[in-house]
């Protein structure tokens, strides 16, 4: 498995989770990773890996991330802009300061990475934006959340379109991965595990999503495979949004 | 040679077209043992790719080649429903029999293989179907009207079995390429006019500037029917070089 061997990789967000997993992955794949977080590097983070204490909402945190690309690689051929954060709040109920957040991360975060990187991505490269399924139907509760995504979307797009053929652009859009923010959103329910059961029960795949999975079509998209791919949106979410959200199997 | 697709059969309709023979050639050279159903033998075949004359509009030749089929393999993983025509006509110039011909492949083909494949499916571990759609089910190219209310049933029809036996196992999804380098696309372009300027200008409107080839559609098909897409079902795939991701560009 050498899918990306001499490739470079910058992945945000590399904690744990899908971020982790497409870290795992790249690796495992023969890419030269850096990856990054707001706390310091992660004692589980297998060695080879570097790793830079960013905010990504911060600019000379990521121009200081991206100084360190060039200084450690010499180029970029991989971004992927995974880190984002979720507030479970209506807009009624969202403060001035979750607005600088969440829009911070998700958006201005994707903007200043991809306007850093696609400079240093001298031979050609793959951006890979994690968006969601809910930039195009909404999760109840994650208004800012859900707007955020769809500028990702956006982005993706106008990427694809400016800076090919060099650099192709696609959004990853995941349905429920088994994640502390998938968790986080069950929470909020008024019967959590009976939640997840119905959430389950609308899936075709009879599964919630692993963060392996989105790593799996992150490497494909980051490859030479993926060589005329750019400009989508690809969801992947076990078959959840090809069905009717009124499933009268479940009453 | 990653092998990802060793110890697996694949049945590919229209297996010898342009693009069904670029998924042949890349489903054996992943370790599959692969069957290329089409209505006449090609000239030559990739190794370990079998023909077998199949024609998707024939319900008795779909049950009989399933049944078949199911005597001498236990399961079949992967089902490529790539079996497709054009028509280059407006609906006012396209005859009622010419309408009914390009359903019955594009559409009814596909119902009718899936329909006689499923029992095989079935006894899949990890079963994969994979039809064709086309970017022309989401905004229309010119003079294509029935090839474009084609692949409109051919999207509905994916996302409906992803519904329906996801359940059992079986991952359903579909390719929707845009402008793809086969034998369809030079009869698109046509005799007339400068072919060469013609090509030339639809490649520089696509971000990518290039159309795609029959082994970039093969690259997504094999990543679809392997395990690596465990998780990707009832979704609709746009293969286009970014063309969609942009609105229509003025000659300004």
């Amino acid at each position: 498995m050498n899918m990306l061997r001499h490739k470079t990789a910058l992945v945000t967000g590399g904690r744990q989770g899908i971020g982790r997993a497409i870290v795992d992955r790249f690796v495992a794949e023969g890419a030269r990773v850096m990856t990054c977080g707001r706390g310091p590097r992660p004692d589980d983070l297998v060695a080879e890996v570097l790793w830079e204490t960013t905010d990504v909402a911060d600019k000379s945190d990521v121009d200081a991330l991206t100084d360190r690309v060039v200084a450690e690689f010499g180029e970029l051929s991989i971004l992927v802009n995974n880190a984002g954060v979720q507030i479970e709040k209506t807009i009624v109920e969202t403060t001035d300061a979750d607005w600088d957040l969440l829009m911070g991360v998700n958006a201005k975060g994707v903007f200043m990475l991809c306007r850093d990187c696609i400079p240093i991505m001298v031979k050609g490269g793959s951006i890979i934006n994690i968006g969601s399924i809910s930039a195009s139907t909404a999760d109840p509760g994650l208004a800012l959340y859900n707007a955020s995504k769809a500028f990702v979307q956006g982005l993706t797009r106008s990427i694809a379109v400016d800076h090919g053929p060099a650099i192709r652009c696609n959004a990853i859009s995941p349905g429920w991965i088994m994640t502390g923010m998938a968790d986080a959103a069950f929470a909020v329910a008024n019967d959590p595990d009976s939640a997840k059961l119905d959430a389950l029960a609308r899936h075709p795949a009879g599964r919630f999503g692993e963060p392996t999975d989105i790593a799996s079509l992150a490497t494909w998209l980051a490859s030479d495979e993926a060589g005329f791919a750019t400009g989508q949106c690809y969801t992947l979410d076990g078959g959840m949004t090809s069905a009717s959200p009124l499933n009268p199997g479940l009453f | 040679m990653s092998h990802i697709l060793e110890g697996k059969t694949a049945f590919v309709t229209g297996g010898t077209g342009g693009i069904g023979s670029a998924i042949c050639k890349r489903f054996a050279r992943e370790g599959a043992q692969v069957i290329a159903a089409d209505l006449a033998a090609p000239a030559e075949l990739p190794e370990r790719v079998e023909f077998i004359a199949y024609d998707v509009t024939d319900e008795d030749i779909c049950r009989n080649t399933f049944n078949e089929l199911a005597a001498r393999w236990n399961k079949l993983d992967i089902l490529v429903n790539a079996a497709g025509i054009e028509i280059e006509k407006t609906i006012e110039d396209t005859t009622l029999e010419e309408w009914n011909r390009i359903f019955a492949i594009n559409v009814t083909g596909m119902f009718l293989t899936s329909k006689y494949a499923l029992p095989l499916v079935r006894k899949s571990a990890a079963a994969s179907i994979i039809n064709f759609g086309s970017y022309d089910g989401y905004i229309a190219d010119p003079g294509l009207a029935a090839y474009c209310a084609t692949k409109g049933a051919v999207h509905a029809l994916t996302r409906a079995m992803a519904c329906d036996h996801g359940p059992e196992g079986i991952r359903v999804n579909a390719i929707c390429p845009g402008y793809v380098d086969t034998p369809m696309l030079q009869n698109f372009f046509g005799e007339s006019g400068d072919i060469e300027s013609l090509k030339k200008a639809v490649r520089d409107v696509h971000p990518t500037r290039t159309y795609g080839t029959p082994e970039d559609i093969a690259n997504l098909v094999n990543w679809l029917a392997s395990d690596e897409a465990r998780y990707a079902s009832g979704q609709l795939w746009v293969l286009d070089g970014g063309l969609s991701a942009q609105v229509q560009q003025m000659s300004l």
